[in-house]
Order: structure tokens, then sequence, then C-alpha cells
């Protein structure tokens, strides 16, 4: 009982200082500064009750299970979701500012839930946790027509898909008789009709919360419409508490249904579907990205682009190719922050996300300019930087056991593709001048993170082993994972 | 006597039901009525699937009880969260239906 208190320590921390929060808002609405200090404060509190005290274990039958992965993953999003805090002092409208930091908070604790479960219900649950501040979110900015757009339809897309996957995970349990990931992956032979489709209900559902075709719509509407510092939660920290818990249940309850997606190698499975969906977002994504003219639109194609990469490594689905996953989406949310860090203080200073807004970025803050060359340059995928380290792993370990070569060609391919929009997104900032003169707004605390953010993406690049080290070393991944796999 | 199969096909039907709503009606409001049949599809399934699948020790699952309760709880927290950006809609658009969402375009 103490254990499971212990265990769960980071997620009470952030439950309390959402309500903390909220009740400065009440007291005292207009103290911003202190609304965000107590909330960063209570952030740190956590972090350091997942550091300092590691619990690992299983409790309550699987619906709390931590281990020293899932605690890798509860840091990254709890620090993903602090970016998000940061980035909201400048992006929110004043108005019920403490009530948008206590649901970031809310949303972060759903996310951290995410991590660490093995169980339906609790994911489930966990899952909604993480979406309804979201929506919440995305329509904050009241005033504004595109915001409350965006929020409308966020939700309305994602009920959509918390219905199938809810519906699928019925059937699942329908056929397994148990929530449990582990009961379920002792099932075997030919899947029960039920079983199918309730893995397809379970992909579709999941297909949302990553961004990928066929529930990809939302994505562009959204990053545009949204508060940005919303925005960023919801491409980075969403996206990877998403791939997290989908890598888990694929792999530790369905792993047996794995099938493949080679070419003239089919076998029926998730694997083939996943193929599907990988090689369809990767070429919508990069396609539609080339002719948009907002920068917010052109990182959500391209958020669901680098979404489909992702889905490439999971269908090939052996113990490298996984840890290239997790690798891959970590480097990728980080260096989207980023990249969103850098539209929240652009949007600041001249009141808009398009390209021309970020004309003469050189100019006027080489720094920050220097910070999106970094970020963009990391997700076009050039070395040294970890966006490229995390292509590498992702599609070498894909060929590896050389069924997903026609995947990797097209995924390679529509990488180049990618590197004309990213450019022309630099060429705005570095080459064209500035229309007119503007006067740079100070955002310390942003700026500051938005470097910090950059030169994790660039110390990552030069050396990748110290994050691809805890997340494939010792027994973390290959026992939580993959042996269920290979069983 | 009804079978699993019966409950199944009922579900199913809600479900399909509640999807097509979705899909196909331009009023915001019954679009949302279609959300709550799905989900409810989902409670169907997973109670019949309790009741048909009793565990070891002959009592039905109870996991699947308890999750439908939450389900209750989550789809009645969904709807509250939708009303207001709904709310919140009308009063920026004057409007409920979707072909009027067109501030966002491609």
């Amino acid at each position: 009982m103490t254990n499971l208190l212990i265990a769960l320590a980071p997620e009470a921390f952030l439950v309390i200082t959402a309500l903390v929060v909220l009740g400065i808002g009440v007291s005292a609405p207009k103290a911003r500064g202190a609304i965000t200090a107590a909330t960063l404060l209570g952030g740190l509190v956590a972090a350091a009750a997942l550091l300092l005290h590691p619990v690992d274990g299983n409790f309550l039958h699987g619906m709390v299970v931590l281990n020293p992965l899932a605690r890798l993953f509860k840091l990254v999003l709890l620090g993903l979701g602090l970016v998000s805090v940061v980035f909201a002092a400048e992006s929110f409208p004043k108005l019920h500012f403490a009530e948008a930091l206590a649901l970031l908070l809310f949303s972060m604790v759903g996310m951290m839930l995410l991590a660490g479960t093995e169980d339906l219900l609790m994911i489930f649950l966990a899952l909604e946790l993480t979406s309804l501040p979201l929506y919440i979110l995305a329509a904050f900015a009241k005033e504004s027509r595109a915001s409350a757009e965006a929020g409308l339809k966020y939700f309305l897309i994602g009920s959509v898909a918390a219905a199938f996957l809810l519906y699928g995970l019925s059937l699942i349990y329908g056929v397994a008789g148990s929530t449990n990931l582990r009961v379920i992956a002792k099932l075997s032979g030919d899947p029960d009709p039920l079983l199918i489709a309730g893995i397809a209900l379970t992909l579709l559902g999941f297909a949302f919360k990553i961004a990928v075709v066929p529930f990809q719509l939302w994505a562009p509407d959204v990053y545009e419409g949204a508060p940005t510092a919303a925005a960023a939660l919801i491409a980075s920290g969403s996206k990877v508490a998403g791939v997290f818990i989908l890598t888990k249940i694929l792999t530790l309850g369905l792993g047996h249904w794995t099938g493949t997606a080679g070419w003239g190698q089919f076998a029926p499975g998730w694997a083939p579907v996943l193929a599907l969906m990988a090689a369809a977002s990767v070429v919508l994504g990069n396609v539609a990205a080339l002719v948009q003219s907002n920068v917010k639109r052109l990182l959500a194609y391209s958020a669901i682009a680098h979404g489909g990469y992702l889905l490439i490594g999971l269908c090939a689905a052996d113990a490298p190719s996984l840890t290239a996953v997790l690798f891959y989406v970590i480097i990728y949310a980080l260096t989207t922050a980023g990249a969103f860090g850098v539209v929240v203080i652009v949007e600041k200073q001249r009141g808009g996300s398009h390209l021309e807004d970020f004309e003469g970025l050189g100019k006027s803050s080489p720094v920050l300019a220097l910070c999106l060359l970094v970020f963009l340059i990391s997700l076009a995928g050039i070395p040294p930087l970890a966006g490229f380290f995390g292509k590498f792993y992702l599609f070498t370990s894909a060929l590896a056991n050389g069924r997903h070569l026609w995947l990797v060609i097209l995924a390679v391919a529509m990488n180049a593709v990618s590197l004309y929009y990213y450019l022309i997104v630099l060429k705005h900032a570095l080459v064209l001048p500035a229309p007119k003169e503007t006067v740079p707004t100070a955002a310390p605390a942003s700026k500051f993170l938005v470097v910090l953010l950059a030169l994790a993406v660039l110390a990552l690049g030069l050396a990748p082993n110290a994050l691809i080290g805890p997340l494939s070393n010792g027994q973390t991944v290959k026992n939580i994972i993959i042996n269920t796999l290979q069983k | 006597m009804p079978t699993l199969a019966h409950y199944l096909y009922v579900s199913g039907a809600l479900f399909s039901i509640g999807l097509l709503g979705v899909l196909l009606r331009r009023n915001i409001l019954i679009i949302f009525m279609g959300l709550e049949l799905m989900l409810n599809a989902a409670n169907l399934s997973l109670v019949a699937f309790s009741r048909f699948h009793p565990g070891l020790d002959g009592l039905p699952g109870y996991n699947a009880q308890v999750l439908v309760f939450f389900i209750i709880t989550v789809a009645a927290a969904e709807v509250a969260v939708g009303l207001a950006i709904i709310v919140a809609l009308f009063r920026a658009k004057q409007t409920v239906h979707v072909e009027d969402l067109d501030t966002l375009k491609f």
C-alpha cells in the first residue's frame, strides 16, 4: 500500500499542484507570474519524486506497473508538459490563466498514468484524462473563432476515435476474458473474428492519438487554431504517450498476431495494417505540407508524416526497431516542442504564424533563428542532429530483417520531399529581409527554454547513446516488451 | 433464450447507427447523440461478455462491469466538455452546424 502511494506520488503531486493553482487563480487571478511559478514548482517536486524514490513493481493487478522504462517515459512526459507550461505564459489569453495551467497539469497526469499501466481499463481512463483537458485547452482562446472551431473539431474526432478504441477494447476483452495485457497475451492459435475486429478498431482509435491516416484530419486545424502552447503539448506529449502505450498494447498484449508486412511475404496480423497506415501517412503528410503557408499547419502535416515513420518501426516489431521507435518519438517530441516554442515567440512579436511573419528573424533575433534552424534540420533528418540518428536507427532496424524494404524506400524518398518545405521556412526566417521594422518582445523564459531544447537536440545528435542506452540496455526494453513477443 | 451472439448483434447495430449518425448528420448536437450511442454499444458488449464468460470461480467477470461504470462516468464528463465547447463555438459563430465550421481550411 505504501509502495503504491510512493509509486503514484508524482501524479499525486501534480494533482495537488493543479488544485493549488486553481486556488491561486480564484484569489489572485492577475498574479500570472505566481501561477506559472507554482505550476513549475509542483512539476519539479513531481520530477524529484520520480527520480529520488524509484519504485518498481506491479500494483493492483497490473493497473499501475512501474519499471525503468515507464519511469523514463513519465519523466519525458513531465518535462514536455512543463515546457508547455512555460510557453503558455506567452500564448494563452490572460483571462482564466490559472484554469488553463490546471488543465495542462491534469492532462500531464493522464499521460503519466498512461505510461505506467498494463490494463485496458486504466488505459482507457488515462487516455480520456489526457484528452478531455486538451479538448478544452484547444478551445481556450474564447474570443478567437479559430480556437473554438479547433476545439470542436478536436473534440468530435477525438470522441469518435475514443468510441472506436473502446469498442475494440471491449471485443478484445470479450475474447480474452480479461482486461490485463499479460493475460491477453496468453491467447494463441488462430485469431477469433471478434479479435480481428477488436484489433482493427483499436488501431483506428490510436490513429487519432498519434495523428496518422485515417484519423489525421484534425491535426492541421487543431495545430493552427489552438493556442500555440496547447498545440505544443498535443504535438509532443500526447503523441509520446500514444506511441508508448500503442507499442505496449501491440507487443505485450497482441504479440501473437503481429504478421508481416514484407513485400511478397504478407502474413495476416496488425503489422500489415500499420504498414498501410504508415505508407499513407508518410505520403499524405509530406505532400500536403509542401503547399502550406502557415508554419503551425506545416508542422501538423510534418507531424502526420513523422507518425508514419514511427509506424514503420512498429511494423518491424523486433527489439532493435522498438527501441528505435521509442528513441525516435522522444527526439521528435523534443524537436517539435522547440519548434513550437519558436512559433510562440514569433507569434507574440508579429501577431501571426504565417511564413511572412518569420521574415527577418535572422536579423532581429539571430539566436532564435539559429534554434529554428536546428529544429527544422533535425526534423528533416540531417546529420549531426538527433533527428538524423532517430531516422537512421528506425530505418536500418526496419531493414535489418530484410522485409520492409518497400516501406523504407518510400519513407526515404518522401523524406527528401520534406527537406523542401523545411528549407522554405528557413528561407523566410534566414534569407528574406523583414518587411517592416519590428521590436523584439522580451520573452526570456520561453527563449531560454527554446535554446535549451536546441542544445538537447544537438547533444542527443552528438551522443545518441545517452538516450539509446537507457532505452535498450540491461533488462528494460528486452524484458518488458520483447520477451513476451519472442515466447 | 438470448445468447451472447444476440447481444453482440444489437451492440454492433447500435455502434453502426451511432457511427452513421456521426457521419451523416449536420447538426452538432445530433452528432453528439450518435457519439453517446457508440459508447453505449461498447457498454452493452462489455456487460454481455462479462455475463456469458464467467471466470474460473463461476462469477461473472467483474472487471468489465466496473469498466462500464467508468465509461458511463467518462461519457458524462465528455458531454460536459463537449457542450461547453459547443456553447463557446455558438458564441463565436452563432451556429451549431458542421458545414459552417469553415474558418480553418486546407
